[in-house]
């Protein structure tokens, strides 16, 4: 099976601190609005009691990416180890992509009048380091893996409030949060 | 510099995590900043504060130069060089001291936007002129400071690092997953390890979300709860009584007070914790070993604070948890600080009148400038510090401001405290200037290197204060004795002594410029079994306490309860994208959220009408602000919570509706008691 690279979110480790998104943009020194990685808040009982819990979420280097798709000018490729690539040079700024992938990954720079997006790093992979966001979390709640030989027992697909994953067969998998007992006063 | 250098810089912001930082310049601008892998607290991470800090010393909002404000808070500003500046402040010194004879009219408000030892210069500039006022103590946390003073002598904790060695621990009223993410690294895998994790808190904070249990505690009842798992403990010969007859002090008393004062029903009916909840947690807290609890700042935040902590030191002691390795009652250490002070420690001028410094309440700031007599205070230097937004009872701390003839802030943006200000002074980030750091909470210590030179006519504390000096020499010859010139890498070297050499293992300070060095010794809290306190073992009975006018058990203090016209509480904590008045108002942390809100159970919400995003007016006697509820059951049914922060060009400030109501201690530590934040009684209405 060819090699596909995705992230393992680890959402019962992620506290929401935003590190990785921050980390992202230290990294690249993106401008004020754009976001390679976000970090979403999951509603609070979404796994029964209520919890604060997290997804961060970059760009899903999909199996059947709907940018690479929808892109007029072949500025999207895929490496052979499944990242997704995104090519400035050839962007026009015409946002297909951004009406067509289901995450809200590609971000358009107002300044620049192109799309970008996450590129896990491509670069600092290939030079054996891990990405940005992966080395910055403080509480290791990323990672990279290989999605085509990945299995975990408790690990997922997907998380409550994540989109469809049938279209674009996103790489990212996810941990689950899990929930602990709660003294409540109000139940 | 050309080419591309690495320096070694340290995150100064009053936070546990103190980071070691590596910070990558390129052609004399810094590119990028990382985790020094160096520290094995850290592990080479930040957090999103850290990681937004090149956004920091780029912002487009930094203030560039001096400026002089026609009329405070009227934006009216006009840039002025420094010159004027330094001529302008000179000249009100020289005055004021010529009217009153004496410089006890200026007074200085600095604490903790930067910790960096080298900003303890701007205390030394003080001084350097004469005797002043002093705004006096810290709002953090001095009631606990002062319990665990009582009961242990001072305050030590283990190195948090050895958490993991913890087989079960209780974080009590602590939000480590915002505050102190490091840490929070380190529970996760004391968890793995099998540590089972509690979090008590009157919110379901971030850390509660991750731990094993949460028990919603009645807030400021955390005593009660203490207290009635002690006599659980007590009742069930769960002690250690071999380890209390060895080091402690008035353990009979303590166990004759809970056995005439304390059940279990109490606590239960006080704390709101079913009576099996607390003789669970009392059972498993006892016989698991070791257990340690983490005593957070929220909790000591009451006018029953420092009781409750010291309540809280009780359980650890009589469980013979203190002095080991993954047991302990964790608050806050400062044993790495024994620097020289250089910067700070300077001769008061010769014949400058008065007798000594006086020191005003910082915790009640406002009403003690307003209030000081003979002499009247008429000029403020406020220095990594923004009362305005955030001392209580924002409207007297503005009417100060309001009453003097001069105000002089040195800060990097234009905060409502700056815009209260006559003359702004534009002041470097950590990036610009040396310094040393240590935290008070994990034992290493890192060397901030300049790595590149001030944006902008931006100065160093130390440097205004060198440069001040000689603007007021050239006045009057002798009217301060601040050096007038010196190298600030030098002046870092002149903190360090052989105390601190020993300590770190270091032959030198420049040892530092390979990375960060960790204390080499004394890593567990009391290990040695010499507690510091009069008796010299833990004192349950503590008669420096009843010095203080305390009990001198850790008995049960009644909290503070809400009056019919104000009903909830609103609890104001920490907000997880800055620290008080810094970072949140980055575009970076403006792009993830830029909207305060006030989170509210769904039935209160019910009670007022109240949907989700409706605008409500929090308010009670002194003040009100207007938030977008956010309907949650993340915080109970009878209290609000609000989290502190600066927005630019927000109107938000919940200090509006915060009273300077003391904390029961803090005056032994610190020289005044804390702020009962968390003691803030208002009402609601939808608007």
């Amino acid at each position: 099976m060819a090699k596909q690279l995705g992230f393992l979110v680890d959402s019962e480790r992620c506290v929401g601190c935003h590190a990785c998104e921050m980390a992202c943009k230290n990294e690249y020194q993106l401008e004020p609005k754009i976001r390679w990685r976000k970090v979403y808040p999951l509603k609070e009982d979404s796994f029964g009691l209520p919890e604060r819990n997290f997804m961060s979420l970059a760009c899903n280097h999909c199996e059947d990416p709907a940018c690479l798709k929808a892109c007029p000018v072949i500025a999207y490729t895929k490496r052979d180890d499944g990242i997704v690539m995104h090519d400035q040079g050839r962007c026009i700024g015409c946002r297909l992509c951004m009406l067509a992938c289901p995450y809200s990954v590609p971000q358009y720079s107002e300044t620049r009048k192109k799309v970008q997006k996450c590129h896990m790093c491509a670069e600092r992979q290939d030079n054996g380091q891990k990405p940005a966001c992966v080395s910055g979390c403080p509480m290791e709640a990323l990672s990279v893996i290989d999605a085509a030989e990945f299995s975990m027992a408790m690990s997922s697909k997907t998380l409550p409030g994540f989109p469809d994953t049938a279209a674009t067969k996103p790489t990212t998998r996810f941990i689950k949060p899990s929930v602990g007992v709660q003294v409540r006063r109000d139940r | 510099m050309t080419g591309t250098q690495v320096f070694r810089n340290a995150c100064p912001r009053n936070c546990y995590d103190t980071c070691a930082i590596l910070s990558t310049v390129e052609n004399g601008v810094l590119k990028k900043v990382d985790g020094d892998p160096g520290s094995t607290y850290t592990r080479g991470r930040l957090c999103a504060k850290g990681y937004s800090y090149t956004r920091s010393v780029y912002s487009p909002d930094r203030i560039k130069y001096p400026m002089r404000q026609k009329g405070r808070g009227t934006g009216n500003w006009q840039r002025i060089s420094w010159d004027e500046a330094y001529t302008e402040i000179a000249q009100t010194i020289l005055k004021i001291k010529k009217q009153y004879g004496s410089t006890l009219p200026i007074c200085l408000n600095k604490y903790s936007g930067n910790f960096d030892i080298m900003h303890y210069g701007i205390e030394g500039m003080l001084t350097s002129i004469g005797n002043t006022t002093r705004a006096t103590g810290t709002p953090c946390w001095p009631a606990g400071i002062d319990a665990q003073t009582f009961d242990f002598g001072t305050i030590v904790c283990n190195d948090p690092e050895d958490i993991v060695n913890s087989k079960y621990l209780i974080i009590w009223g602590a939000n480590p997953a915002w505050c102190s993410v490091h840490s929070m690294y380190f529970i996760k895998e004391a968890q793995r390890r099998g540590c089972k994790i509690v979090a008590i808190d009157p919110l379901l904070s971030q850390t509660a979300s991750k731990a094993d249990l949460y028990i919603q505690i009645k807030t400021s009842t955390d005593g009660a709860l203490a207290l009635g798992m002690a006599r659980y403990i007590l009742d069930n010969g769960l002690y250690d009584g071999e380890w209390l007859a060895k080091n402690s002090k008035g353990a009979e008393e303590f166990f004759g007070y809970l056995k005439n004062n304390i059940t279990l029903e109490w606590a239960a009916e006080k704390t709101g914790v079913p009576q099996h909840v607390i003789e669970t947690l009392a059972r498993e807290y006892a016989a698991t070993k070791p257990a340690n609890i983490w005593i957070g700042y929220g909790m000591q935040r009451h006018t029953n604070g420092g009781q409750n902590v010291r309540a809280i030191d009780a359980l650890a002691a009589m469980t013979g948890n203190i002095g080991k390795s993954g047991g302990g009652a964790q608050y806050a250490q400062l044993e790495t600080w024994g620097f020289n002070y250089h910067a700070m420690i300077q001769k008061k001028p010769e014949n400058s009148g008065g007798s000594g410094d006086r020191a005003i309440n910082i915790n009640n700031f406002g009403a003690e400038v307003l209030n000081a007599k003979e002499p009247p205070i008429k000029m403020l230097w406020i220095a990594c510090r923004g009362p305005i937004t955030q001392d209580p009872e924002t409207a007297v701390v503005k009417k100060a401001f309001e009453a003097m003839d001069l105000v002089v802030t040195a800060d990097m943006f234009m905060n409502p405290t700056v815009e209260m200000s006559d003359i702004v002074l534009p002041i470097t980030t950590t990036f610009e200037t040396p310094g040393v750091n240590v935290s008070y909470w994990h034992y290493w210590m890192s060397l901030n290197e300049q790595a590149i030179k001030p944006m902008f006519e931006a100065k160093n504390d130390v440097t205004i204060a060198m440069e001040l000096s000689a603007k007021l020499n050239q006045m009057e010859k002798g009217s301060c004795t601040y050096p007038t010139s010196g190298d600030l890498a030098e002046w870092v070297g002149k903190e360090f002594n052989a105390g601190i050499h020993k300590q770190f293992g270091i032959s030198g300070w420049q040892d530092l410029k390979k990375g960060p060095a960790k204390a080499k010794g004394s890593l567990v809290a009391w290990q040695d079994g010499k507690f510091r306190t009069p008796s010299g073992k833990y004192e349950f009975w503590s008669e420096e306490a009843r010095k203080y006018g305390h009990y001198p058990l850790p008995v049960y203090v009644e909290e503070m309860k809400p009056e019919s016209k104000y009903p909830l509480r609103c609890i104001s904590p920490h907000w997880k994208l800055n620290i008080h008045s810094q970072f949140q108002n980055l575009d970076w942390m403006d792009t993830v959220n830029n909207a305060p809100c006030l989170e509210i159970h769904p039935s209160l919400a019910a009670k007022y009408g109240i949907r989700e995003r409706d605008s409500v007016k929090m308010f009670n006697d002194i003040g009100y602000i207007v938030l977008p509820a956010k309907i949650s059951e993340l915080v109970p049914p009878d209290t609000v919570a609000v989290y502190e922060a600066w927005y630019k060009g927000k109107k938000f400030n919940v200090n509006y509706t915060v009273k300077a109501i003391p904390a029961d201690m803090g005056k032994k530590a610190t020289g005044s008691p804390g702020i009962a934040f968390h003691d803030n009684f208002v009402n609601i209405q939808k608007v």
